[in-house]
């Protein structure tokens, strides 16, 4: 049996212009596969743009085929 | 259009969040009966529709995990209405014998009292070894120490011609903690949902079959001042009713390439409007329809997060109920633009 594993992350992304969803999976995939996620605050910062906070669980080793 | 058609529409309430309205035992059904009154054709979720041993069907209600359908928002996933799904029963090899008994005995139920087409079943070779956490957030989350024995099991169903999978795995029983007393007496976070999510989520999407979760737990000694939220979870021995009868009807899932079902399939841009708690807009189903121009209305339903319009600078339909939002949903459905029911009513905007 091979050892794929499931892991919790915990991600603080600087936001950046354009669309959300697109910079949260790139973020999240250089860690593994994500299995679910959420942004789960949002903080506001003078003259910086936001700093999300985003909670997973990933999924890593090899691949799994169903 | 004619104003009768329905307006397919999404309902998300994220599970482990401590929603006061769908955070417990299926609380959020009656928001859902409404909203799929409301819409014609409502997309919902296990952790609305599940009460354990309450449950409702509804035709005008489409019952699809949580990962499936942000892969349907995203559009990568089509929904195929069935008349009825074979659910197959994957259960944890770390379930007591009794259980366990118990456990079939709810299948063998469905099959004789509801008329479900349930098995085969299925035992993992090794125990599944959940376990449970908070994130930073303090938003439920969990683990499994064994996703291939899951994946092997569920391989072992679709093989044997199962369409669904509805999957019973041992929780830890934590019977004195206060997570858990504060859960039955409505104030706290469901502990289990977000292991439970991990668990649902892995199985369909390697899958690509309707998959919902059900935990394996000891019973709860009697607590009269039980929340009303929280009862379904303690009427029986089992939380598997509600997911084998909200996947009897669950709609196939199809990759968004596959053709010659015509309108018979349900496709994201056919969706109308998406629903979610406003302190929790940061999930990938909703951003997925904000990013596509699909209203999003964002209703007031306390919850541990404050993820909201303003902070992701999402447009909104704000309401403050759900009964509100079926109103929206209706307003939408009709043909009436929403703006033109609130007052003061904005001025027209002139381009330069």
């Amino acid at each position: 049996m091979s050892s794929a594993q499931l892991h919790p992350l915990l991600l603080q992304l600087e936001r950046q212009s354009g669309p959300l969803l697109a910079q949260i999976e790139a973020a999240l995939c250089c860690h593994g596969r994500p299995l679910r996620w959420a942004i789960t605050a949002v903080k506001q910062r003078p003259g910086e743009p936001p700093l999300l906070q985003i909670e997973a669980v990933l999924l890593s080793g090899p691949e799994l085929h169903g | 259009m004619p104003s009768n058609s329905p307006l397919p529409t999404i309902l998300v309430i994220p599970t482990g969040i401590g929603c006061a309205l769908g955070g417990y035992a299926g609380d959020a059904l009656p928001a859902a009966r409404l909203l799929a009154a409301a819409s014609g054709c409502l997309i919902t979720h296990p952790n609305v529709m599940n009460g354990a041993a309450l449950y409702w069907s509804d035709p005008r209600i489409h019952y699809v995990e949580g990962s499936s359908l942000d892969r349907f928002a995203a559009g990568e996933l089509l929904l195929r209405p069935v008349r009825q799904q074979r659910v197959g029963l994957l259960l944890d090899a770390g379930i007591e014998p009794e259980l366990r008994a118990r456990h079939l005995q709810v299948a063998a139920g469905c099959r004789a009292t509801l008329g479900l087409d349930t098995g085969p079943v299925v035992t993992t070779m090794v125990p599944l070894e959940v376990s449970l956490s908070l994130g930073a957030s303090g938003v439920s989350w969990g683990q499994l120490g064994r996703p291939e024995a899951l994946l092997a099991a569920g391989r072992q169903l679709k093989a044997a011609g199962a369409t669904a999978i509805a999957v019973v795995a041992r929780f830890p029983d934590d019977p004195d903690s206060e997570a858990l007393a504060a859960y039955r007496a409505g104030s706290g976070v469901d502990a289990l949902a977000g292991a439970e999510a991990v668990i649902s989520h892995l199985l369909s999407r390697e899958l690509g079959l309707p998959c919902a979760h059900a935990p394996a737990l000891a019973p709860l000694p009697l607590d009269p001042e039980l929340d009303p939220r929280a009862a379904g979870e303690e009427l029986g021995f089992t939380f598997l009713p509600c997911v084998l009868v909200g996947l009897s009807r669950a709609p196939d899932l199809l990759p968004v390439a596959a053709q010659g079902f015509g309108d018979k399939v349900l496709a994201i841009d056919a969706v109308g409007a998406v629903i979610a708690p406003a302190g929790a807009l940061g999930g990938a189903a909703v951003l997925a329809c904000a990013e596509r121009g699909i209203p999003v209305i964002a209703v007031d339903n306390p919850c541990l997060l404050s993820v909201s319009a303003e902070a992701l600078e999402l447009e909104v339909l704000p309401a403050a109920s759900y009964s509100e939002a079926a109103g929206l949903v209706l307003a939408l459905r009709e043909g009436i633009a929403p703006a033109a029911l609130r007052r003061p009513l904005s001025s027209l905007q002139e381009l330069g």
